[in-house]
């Protein structure tokens, strides 16, 4: 790409990000930019979204998004985000279910995507990955990342590999250990184990009922007021930071945060498959309502199918360690040696296979944005907090 | 000779015109700031108030009366979530003035005039990095191999890291007195400016020592600046969220971060009921210690 190339890019997405900030009329720019809000890791090939436009052939303007839920009900169901943003991405398991059914996001056309075909089988299939995309049946969002959070652990310290939660949970852990601070995952992992390990009764550790929720806030209390959580992380930085310092030798986090930690001082940090399951969780990508009224259905279909290519699953595995969310994908690895070399297409066959290991685990359970019994949830957490 | 004044056929001079028009304008200038406090102070906490009332819905909440926030406040956790920040930030507040009102006096009593305000720079000049950075530089600091503890144990004074300096209530109070000490120093130096600086030497001929000078003269005099300072610390303690969310630790968790869940977690009546909260107990501060220490005289000349 030449400077010149860059520039009027860059320029087209800053003037029609800034119209669409100041509520300006975007016709203009809607046909050059695809407005999409997303947080950075939905994005591959570099430090901008370069390559992903060069994929899509169509220029796209980001505009940084976190991933909390409440950022995105704000903006899309209670303010303005229809008019700001063709096109955002956000936790499937819930979120497309909340945005649809306020109206905010557009019923997709698979057979508009030439790649559909090469989605995980799981997806067409029925059953709750399925799910994780539909509305009441309809198609509302296409998933770009996915994953099931296990165990983080100091192999080069332990010694061993840890294949339990129980782990997480030992007293020989006391003050190195950490959870999430975020009572949806924290507590469904924990629910997880307890159920597997038939340490407490509880149906769908997904959605808990109130007194599901209180048995395992209060196991979780317990082990707080012996001193066993040197702290729930928050973020990414925060997340490896602890495991690669030291400040804890277990923490059940996301795969992105064992993957910085190890690399951080090249310590052996390893990522375990939990024999009792793990939460599984995935990413989609969702037309926004306003995004389909000015037209910008072409673009966003150019995207998510950009999204469900194997160029895009080969690099997100590399980049970040997500789960690509199609097939086809050590194929693609192995027909571009020149983009991955030997070393590297090893580290990925490896953690393809663990990946599917652990998706492949019987006590698995899907995320869940907004359980029945929300409030519980949020009552016992701060209980945990407190403790 | 009468100047002449222009005159309407029928109305007051041209120029008295203008001139009640100019007095008029420049009255109305005075109600500026009640205007401007009136639209982005006190129609928010009004506001803040009414929308914690309201019920909550599945993503946003809609106009009704109900307590629920305020029960769901006092009957969990949250309650002794809060009354424990509280006391972290008053601890805070203690170190803080312990640490940061004696290099005020120090700076009216012995640093000449002409760079007194040089020297008060230095401590503002933190505030220009952004506050967020500088929390997350402490973690290098205090981590169980960070600067501190590394460099104890390389002088023999530990075996052990100490664990206690980071992801604890200990890590939330260092975070604190860090990114608020200037402020103690600052309003610290603005009280000082009541206490004239003969009253020193006066307190010297009377042999009077340090103690008694500091009990009985200084703090009385600069009562309303400090204690003021001491507001603004603790206030901040309670609702700055990034402190125990960065230096934390389990158990962590201050008023901000309780409101702050409550956003994210979409209860926006909790939230608005704990912000009311928060902001009564500012305003209750503020009340007890203008009945004490009658605050304005913060701003009142010298004599």
């Amino acid at each position: 790409m030449n400077q010149t190339d860059f520039n009027r890019r860059q320029m087209l997405a800053l003037i029609g990000s800034a119209a669409a900030v100041a509520g300006l009329p975007t016709q203009s720019f809607a046909a050059e930019a695809l407005k999409l809000w997303a947080p950075g890791i939905a994005k591959v090939g570099g430090s901008d979204w370069a390559a992903m436009e060069a994929q899509a052939g169509v220029p796209i303007a980001a505009i940084a998004k976190s991933a909390r839920a409440d950022e995105s009900i704000q903006k899309m169901v209670v303010g303005d985000g229809n008019k700001l943003y063709d096109a955002m991405t956000d936790n499937g398991g819930g979120m497309e279910d909340a945005l649809a059914s306020q109206g905010a996001i557009a019923t997709l056309d698979p057979a508009r995507i030439a790649n559909w075909s090469g989605i995980l089988a799981d997806y067409k299939d029925g059953g709750p990955a399925a799910d994780t995309i539909r509305h009441n049946g309809d198609l509302v969002a296409i998933p770009y990342i996915s994953n099931a959070d296990s165990l983080a652990f100091n192999h080069g310290v332990i010694g061993e590999e840890l294949t339990s939660w129980e782990a997480l949970f030992d007293s020989q852990f006391r003050g190195r250990a950490a959870m999430q601070n975020d009572f949806g995952p924290t507590l469904t992992n924990t629910a997880i184990y307890l159920k597997q390990s038939g340490k407490q009764d509880i149906e769908n550790p997904s959605d808990m009922s109130e007194a599901e929720v209180k048995g395992v806030c209060q196991f979780l209390i317990d082990l707080k007021k012996k001193g066993h959580f040197r702290t729930f992380w928050d973020g990414v930085q925060n997340g490896s930071d602890l495991l690669s310092s030291e400040e804890v030798l277990v923490s059940s986090c996301w795969e992105v945060i064992q993957i910085f930690a190890a690399r951080k001082n090249g310590q052996d940090i390893r990522y375990g498959t939990m024999k009792e399951g793990h939460q599984s969780w995935n990413n989609v990508v969702m037309l926004t309502k306003g995004g389909q009224e000015r037209g910008m259905e072409d673009a966003f279909y150019a995207l998510a199918n950009v999204y469900l290519s194997p160029w895009f699953g080969a690099r997100t595995l590399a980049g970040l360690g997500f789960t690509p969310q199609m097939v086809g994908v050590s194929d693609y690895i192995d027909a571009h040696p020149d983009d991955f070399d030997a070393e590297t297409k090893a580290l990925l066959a490896d953690r393809l296979a663990r990946k599917q290991e652990r998706a492949d685990t019987p006590g698995n359970s899907w995320q869940n944005v907004f359980p029945t019994n929300i409030r519980a949830y949020q009552d016992w957490w701060a209980r945990v907090q407190a403790a | 000779m009468a100047p002449h004044t222009p005159r309407r056929a029928d109305g007051p001079p041209v120029g008295t015109h203008r001139a009640s028009m100019m007095d008029r304008l420049s009255k109305g200038v005075f109600y500026l700031p009640i205007v401007f406090m009136m639209l982005f102070f006190a129609l928010p906490m009004a506001l803040t108030v009414v929308f914690s009332v309201f019920e909550r819905t599945m993503f946003w909440m809609e106009p009704g009366f109900t307590l629920f926030a305020y029960e769901n406040f006092i009957f969990s956790a949250r309650l002794t979530n809060f009354l424990s920040s509280m006391y972290y930030s008053l601890i805070s507040v203690a170190i803080c003035f312990v640490l940061g009102f004696p290099i005020a006096v120090f700076l009216r009593k012995s640093v000449p005039q002409v760079a007194q305000h040089r020297v008060v720079l230095l401590f503002i000049l933190p505030f220009m990095v952004s506050e967020i950075i500088r929390v997350f530089a402490l973690r290098p600091v205090l981590q169980r191999n960070g600067l501190v503890n590394t460099t104890l144990q390389n002088l023999g004074l530990i075996d052990e890291p100490i664990t206690a300096l980071l992801y604890t209530h200990t890590g939330v109070i260092i975070g604190e007195v860090m990114s608020f000490l200037p402020f103690i120093v600052f309003s610290g130096f603005l009280a000082m400016e009541a206490v004239p600086k003969y009253i020193f030497e006066v307190c010297d001929d009377l042999g009077a020592g340090p103690v008694r000078r500091f009990v009985d003269v200084i703090l009385p005099l600069a009562a309303p600046g400090i204690f003021a300072g001491c507001v603004f610390i603790f206030v901040n303690g309670l609702g700055v969220a990034l402190l125990p969310n960065i230096l934390g630790g389990a158990g962590a968790v201050n008023a901000g971060l309780i409101a702050t869940q409550a956003i994210a977690a979409l209860d926006f009546p909790l939230a608005m009921a704990v912000s009311a909260i928060m902001m009564t107990t500012l305003m209750t501060l503020l009340y007890i210690g203008h009945r004490l220490f009658d605050l304005t005289k913060i701003l009142s000349p010298i004599n």
